[in-house]
């Protein structure tokens, strides 16, 4: 969890040269479709490794992907598994915007007030330090074993390090801008929605990815600990079972949920916020 | 052009508080100066001198000082003068990276209030002094840094300033591209002739820019000490011209016996 990786976002979208020549563009797509080559060879590896490991250990302990595979496939048909799969996300819906709703407030007076930023310090020092699972545990004791406390269970450990995400972005806003801005004798007004909210809004797109990938693990490990429905609660259910086929894959069903939220949704989002990035290059 | 002062600085002196328990910080000492309309002044000092300080002032970001600067015979403060209208050339370009050149350029237009329906004349014969006609739709990241500063000239003179503040625009570019700068801003200025009042701790810039030189001594509580007035050198003036070079060897020497030597530079 590197602080650098998270405000610096992560897919950089590319423009490449503006009026592409014949040549650069060739180049390009030619880069391109390596890049998409070596993806799909890993992801076979990926398989591989897993059909070594299923093959080396006995099958109750790790089935074979196209088991798995068919698993799935008899689960996404039944249906049972998409309320648990609703119920999962409405939760990481909850705790996210719970989360995200603390830490902007944090990260924001943080970043504004040199008196915040030192009366809080010590706290979101607590914060990060804090292992999740005696928070979580912590809450359900104060709150009880029921829906609020899991919300709030699954929200609190990632306030902090969001807070620090969004408190050294704010830190990080261009002050030359600003004066810049002054200079021409732009208002307050026009300086914030012009200056200062495009300067925010990479800032706050990088901790909601980053926030939301966290989120949805501490959702499962929430609903795994004390809930009776939800994604988590299944997989916590199967294990018990010793059903290592359904544990894996209600896992795998989830990961791809999430990762078409995070990689798709998100990623497109970025990409229309930040067509004026030049492309990343390598080092 | 009428002789009128546009910039007036009388007794200005800043003292930056030092910060927990740190002595105070004297960064201008008691400048005391006037710039006729029209005129092209360059401040030649040494680093740290309090340049920058000076022209943060006369921009109205920094309104805690002494003494009175004022712009056609009004104080300057935090939302400009009533009536001029200043522009600021930054050491760097100072570009918003998320919008286009042209829309950069807009931005300085709006908040000066010009119409919209005048934008797009104003920006396309601004960015055609600087050469950048073609590359209104560029990101500022998609363009070299000498391109960058030129959007930046383009963006000051396409609010037609009155009074032009300019802070070592060129110190970062190549001697090359500075020259070329140097002399599309003459050019540039010989159609608007808004007043300009230009930073450098070059000589040779200041010589080949300006109507008049402005010396200071070093920091801390730089002085202004000395004037050279260039009425002698006629425009348009060229990197060639041997009077130039020569006025500008003079002006190092003056400078030199005022600051001491110029190892730091
Ligand atoms: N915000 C500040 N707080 C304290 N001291 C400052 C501040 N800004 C500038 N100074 C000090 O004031 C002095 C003058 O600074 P200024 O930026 O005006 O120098 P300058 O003449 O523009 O130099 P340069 O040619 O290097 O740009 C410097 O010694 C600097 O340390
Ligand atoms: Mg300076």
């Amino acid at each position: 969890m590197s602080l650098q990786q998270v405000t610096a976002p992560g897919i950089g979208p590319s423009i490449g040269s503006p009026a592409p020549v014949d040549v650069g563009l060739r180049k390009w797509i030619g880069a391109r479709s390596s890049d998409h080559l070596i993806k799909v060879l890993s992801v076979l590896t990926l398989i591989s490794l897993w059909y070594l490991l299923s093959a080396v250990l006995p099958s109750s302990v790790m089935p074979a992907p196209h088991v798995v595979a068919e698993v799935l496939w008899k689960q996404m048909v039944g249906g049972e598994i998409w309320n648990h799969v609703a119920i999962s996300l409405t939760r990481i819906v909850l705790a996210f915007t719970l989360a995200m709703s603390v830490a902007i407030l944090l990260g924001f007076a943080m970043g504004l007030s040199r008196t915040a930023e030192s009366f809080f310090d010590v706290w979101v020092v607590c914060g990060i330090t804090m292992p999740s699972l005696v928070l979580i545990l912590t809450i359900f004791m104060v709150v009880g074993l029921n829906e609020k406390a899991a919300i709030v269970g699954a929200a609190l450990p990632v306030v902090a390090i969001l807070s620090i995400n969004i408190w050294e972005g704010i830190k990080g806003i261009d002050q030359k801008l600003i004066e810049m801005a002054k200079a021409y004798h732009a208002g307050q007004f026009r300086i914030i929605k012009s200056v200062v909210a495009p300067q925010i809004a990479p800032i706050l797109l990088a901790s909601s990815r980053f926030g939301l990938g966290l989120i949805w693990k501490m959702v499962l490990f929430v609903e795994l600990l004390g809930r009776s429905d939800g994604i988590g609660y299944k997989i916590e259910f199967y294990y018990q079972m010793f059903n290592m086929g359904e544990v894996l894959a209600h896992a795998l069903l989830f990961l791809f949920v999430m990762l078409f939220i995070e990689i798709v949704l998100l990623g497109m989002l970025e990409k229309r916020l930040f067509k004026w990035r030049p492309a990343k290059r390598r080092l | 052009m009428s002789s009128a002062a546009s910039i007036e600085i009388d007794h200005v002196s800043k003292i930056f508080p030092g910060r927990g328990g740190a002595q105070d910080f004297k960064a201008l000492d008691n400048a005391t100066f006037t710039v006729d309309a029209g005129e092209f002044v360059c401040i030649l000092g040494p680093s740290g001198c309090g340049k920058s300080t000076l022209l943060n002032i006369l921009s109205g970001l920094d309104d805690q000082y002494e003494g009175v600067a004022s712009i056609h015979g009004q104080p300057v403060g935090r939302h400009g003068v009533k009536g001029s209208r200043i522009a600021y050339i930054f050491q760097e370009p100072r570009l918003m990276p998320w919008r286009t050149v042209r829309s950069n350029i807009e931005f300085a237009l709006l908040a000066s209030g010009f119409a919209p329906s005048e934008w797009k004349e104003r920006i396309d014969r601004c960015l055609a002094l600087v050469e950048l006609a073609d590359f209104g739709d560029f990101y500022p990241l998609q363009l070299s840094g000498g391109m960058q500063q030129r959007a930046s000239i383009a963006r000051a003179f396409a609010i037609e300033p009155d009074v032009l503040l300019m802070d070592e625009p060129f110190s970062a570019l190549d001697e090359l591209t500075a020259r070329r700068l140097r002399q599309q801003l003459l050019t540039i200025w010989s159609t608007f002739r808004s007043t300009v009042l230009f930073v450098t701790h070059n000589a040779f810039e200041a010589t080949f820019l300006s109507d008049r030189i402005l010396m200071m001594t070093k920091g801390p509580g730089g002085r202004f000490c000395d004037e050279v007035k260039l009425d002698g050198l006629t425009r348009p003036r060229s990197y060639e011209d041997v009077r130039v070079f020569e006025a500008s060897k003079k002006v190092v020497e003056r400078l030199v016996s005022h600051v001491g030597s110029l190892d730091e530079e």
